[in-house]
């Protein structure tokens, strides 16, 4: 296979920025209720605010915001080939750690996510330490999303997507590696588990669990009502947050796989159509996370400058949802050892015992007393504490990829650290034998 | 409300040139959408349609713009503003309607109301078919108001402004204009409204009402156990597995908007109000899969989507309804559709909801008219304006079961003198 792979750096054309300027200063509003608060969408106020903002003072320094990006992420593209879809060119970040056997590990993003969302763990996951495991990250941007580009063919479901993220994998030499995802993200990597685990995936994390209701039936709550009586009130917090998801949250994906297309020409044309239709996701989905406005305008941007476009990235909402009309929660047992963090603000929040039944490959759980659904951008060093004991020495998954354990090789260390050090390596391997 | 301190003002539609202009430079700026190969109408609706529409938008139907408004307004003929005092601390709300009378005396006084994505624009085609004179039929002196939030009524600026409101707003607005007596049409949220109209305020002000959008509620071991138990015995005849099939169909890929403008209508709204392309398309989706094949014209769909774009609130405001309907229903609003007063159905079979007639006829123990049609769709107005015109003239002409229900405006020529007493 030739290597396509070439640098990349994030350098959007004069034009665009100069049309995205023209649109913002014609943007119209509309009016909003009184006392609307967040009850009827994003609220005005904040999106007003927003849009001034990214034209009086954001768009014009974008090229300082770019250069952080190029400087923050080591950027690249290459053409992989997918079964029955042709070449597509995919960007990714590739941050090496300087511990040789760093553990390969790939992080997968989801829907309003994107490559960005890395920014801070990547430091932290590279960072060479004898308390921690190092890793090598590869951050796919999803086909439709980032600087990817987008399937042209209809069909473009989760094996796509998971080959997209194995493909890279193995084309970056990381035969077997370990992956992180959530939202989209975690169904990817399930995927991968599944398709491509153990003989290349060797275990995976999520921050997106879920497990199948033990009663499926066609009034759900009516059934958890009984069942609120057992359960803790972490466990029924975590349900009502999930029924204010289901039902006051769940908008966007019902038209986004139905109509994608429909939708999508807002979200091309108007710049504030598409802040509002994400901010409120950003404001909603995350645990009273203080977003700054640059931060906001950041995320927006690698929407608004896409490579295909923001109506790309909301096919896969249409694509999934047709090839899975029973749902996510099915066939969702993987062969390889899994990690679980839990989040209480994060959008399906179900109960323990649901979840550990669905997933027999459970090693590892780490409970967090604050957080949402974008884990990595909002608790990074959470979400990393988390990956550090999965994976590290004494962790479930330590030395899951052969050879690849995340320390630096001993040698360089004094003798006695060396004996020290090698005694405690043989106790721990032994112990995970018997695992 | 006297006459004497009415606020009623004529009124024309008459958009400025600094919106013109505005929505002249948006559409310079357009930044179409890519689609996927083959795509079809499956994802949406298609990067052909969009492209040409918006192209025709900007180089022909614009630049054209006084053209079509001077014939909006024309067909339209007469609109008037008004203010209505609306109860439960909303205030005064300035309502657009049209408002055009017969040269029977002794019209059938009639409301028409409109639903989403529609418009006064609906009334267009039978509004010079209803106030037509005849002996063979009956004639109507014809209201038809753009519900707040919508047209060039001004929108509420309060929460929980629902059907009741409304329909207290319509039934004001009839009063005001002399007509305390009257019947109504409405389809879509049009339905709802002169369904609540018919039960606040029927038998003493709304004395019949008619919709194409009849609804009935499915069987239910509790709340409807004969009809769960002639869905069990009795199996649906083929146009009836038909119209639910449609209806499955429609609740399963067509209803994504409803999700959204339930629950986060402001969101949308952003781009409602900013992208004149994402406007287009957020409505041109519905008028294309609600109707029955109608060929819709370029400027057909135009003229529908800059009654939006110009609308007095913005479209944005149009689709609150649906949040306020969901808080004020939770248990949806299928439930309580009786009525105290006589009820007529329109059925027509590519409409979005076609459920059962024995489930329609469980619901409306007051239904005293029903027409069925070969074709046709949800907007019934605008596309099957002779077919709807009809129905309304059996409902209530001569011979018919509504005939004569609004006291003393039979909708005929008082004719004992003239036709020598053949009455």
């Amino acid at each position: 296979m030739s290597d396509t792979e070439a640098p990349f750096r994030i350098s959007i054309p004069d034009d665009e920025l100069e049309s995205l300027k023209q649109k913002l200063a014609l943007t119209r509003f509309p009016d909003e209720l009184e006392d609307a608060g967040r009850d009827y969408g994003a609220p005005l106020a904040d999106i007003q605010r927003l849009t001034n903002h990214w034209k009086d003072t954001y768009l014009s320094k974008w090229r300082e915001h770019e250069a952080k990006l190029n400087e923050d992420f080591p950027q690249f593209t290459r053409d992989i080939e997918v079964d029955g879809f042709g070449t597509l060119n995919i960007h990714y970040v590739h941050k090496k750690s300087t511990v040789v056997d760093a553990v390969p590990l790939l992080f997968v993003h989801g829907w309003p996510g994107s490559f960005l969302e890395a920014r801070k763990i990547l430091p932290l996951l590279v960072e060479d330490s004898p308390e921690h495991p190092s890793f090598h990250v590869v951050v796919v941007s999803l086909p439709g999303y980032g600087f990817s580009e987008a399937p042209k063919k209809k069909g473009f479901g989760v094996p796509q997507y998971a080959e997209i993220g194995h493909k890279l994998m193995l084309a970056l030499g990381y035969n077997e590696y370990v992956t992180q995802g959530g939202d989209w993200g975690s169904l990817i990597t399930r995927k991968i588990a599944q398709v491509y685990g153990p003989k290349h995936s060797k275990a995976w994390h999520t921050n997106t669990p879920i497990g199948e209701a033990p009663h499926p039936t066609r009034r759900p709550w009516l059934l958890l009502s009984y069942l609120l009586f057992t359960l803790s009130p972490k466990e029924k917090a975590g349900l009502e947050r999930t029924k204010w998801f289901q039902e006051k949250g769940i908008g966007y994906f019902k038209e986004q796989s139905t109509q994608p297309q429909t939708l999508g020409y807002s979200l091309a044309d108007s710049p504030v159509g598409l802040l509002g239709w994400i901010y409120e996701k950003l404001v909603n989905w995350t645990d009273e996370y203080p977003w700054t406005d640059d931060e906001v305008l950041t995320w927006i941007s690698i929407y608004w400058f896409s490579r295909a476009g923001p109506a790309a990235s909301v096919r896969i909402y249409y694509e999934v949802s047709n090839q899975s009309p029973e749902g996510f929660a099915r066939n969702i047992e993987t062969p390889i050892p899994l990690g679980h963090s839990y989040f209480p603000k994060e959008l399906a929040v179900l109960p323990r015992s649901w979840i550990k039944a669905s997933n027999p490959t459970l090693v590892f759980e780490s409970e967090h007393e604050g957080g949402g659904h974008f884990a990595a951008h909002e608790r990074p060093e959470g979400l990393v504490s988390d990956l550090r004991k999965m994976f590290g020495k004494g962790g479930p998954a330590f030395g899951v990829v052969p050879g690849k354990t995340g320390y630096v090789w001993l040698l360089m260390l004094p003798l006695e650290v060396y004996v020290d050090r090698l005694s405690q390596v043989l106790r721990i391997d032994s112990s995970w034998d018997s695992c | 409300m006297s006459q004497a301190l009415s606020s009623e003002k004529p009124f024309q539609i008459s958009i400025s040139s600094f919106d013109l202009t505005l929505l002249r430079q948006k559409l310079e700026l357009v930044r179409l959408a890519h689609e996927v190969d083959n795509a079809g109408w499956d994802y949406g609706v298609p990067l052909s349609e969009i492209k040409r529409l918006t192209a025709y938008w900007k180089d022909t139907f614009l630049p054209k713009w006084h053209e079509h408004e001077a014939k909006l307004n024309e067909d339209l003929g007469p609109q008037f503003t008004r203010d209505i005092e609306v109860d439960g601390g909303f205030g005064k709300i300035n309502v657009h309607y049209v408002h055009r009378k017969s040269a029977v005396v002794d019209a059938v006084p009639l409301l028409f109301v409109h639903g989403w994505p529609g418009s006064v624009l609906e009334v267009k085609k039978i509004l010079p078919l209803l106030v037509e004179e005849s002996p063979d039929y009956p004639s109507f002196h014809v209201v038809a108001i753009s519900l707040p939030g919508y047209g060039f009524s001004e929108a509420p600026q309060r929460k929980g402004f629902e059907a009741v409101q409304l329909a207290e707003v319509c039934n004001k607005l009839m009063l005001s204009l002399g007509y305390t007596e009257y019947v109504t049409q409405g389809g879509d949220v049009g339905s709802l409204v002169t369904r609540k109209i018919a039960q606040i305020y029927g038998p003493k002000h709304s004395k019949a009402w008619h919709t194409n959008s009849p609804i009935g509620e499915p069987p239910h071991p509790i709340k409807r156990p004969l009809l769960l138990l002639s869905h069990l015995l009795f199996s649906y005849s083929p146009s009836e597995k038909a119209g639910l099939e449609r209806t499955m169909q429609f609740q399963k890929q067509g209803s994504g908007y409803f999700a959204q403008q339930s629950t986060q209508p402001q969101t949308l709204g952003y781009s409602l109000d900013d992208s004149p392309v994402g406007l287009l398309a957020w409505i041109y989706e519905k008028l294309v899969n609600w109707s029955d094949g109608y060929s819709w014209t370029d400027d057909e769909v135009l003229t529908w989507i800059s009654v939006y774009w110009f609308s007095k609130s913005g479209p944005a405001a149009s689709t609150r309804i649906y949040y306020e309907l969901a808080q004020a229903y939770p248990e949806g609003i299928f439930s309580g559709v009786q009525t105290p007063i006589p009820v007529g159905h329109s059925y027509f079979p590519q409409d979005i909801f076609v459920v059962p007639r024995r489930w329609i006829r469980a619901a409306n123990p007051t239904l005293v008219f029903e027409s069925d049609h070969e074709s046709g769709g949800h907007f019934a107005a605008h596309e099957r304006p002779e077919e709807l015109v009809s129905d309304l003239r059996k409902m209530f002409g001569k011979g018919g079961p509504c005939y004569g229900v609004v006291p003393g405006k039979t909708g005929y020529v008082v004719d004992v003198i003239k036709f020598g007493g053949r009455d």
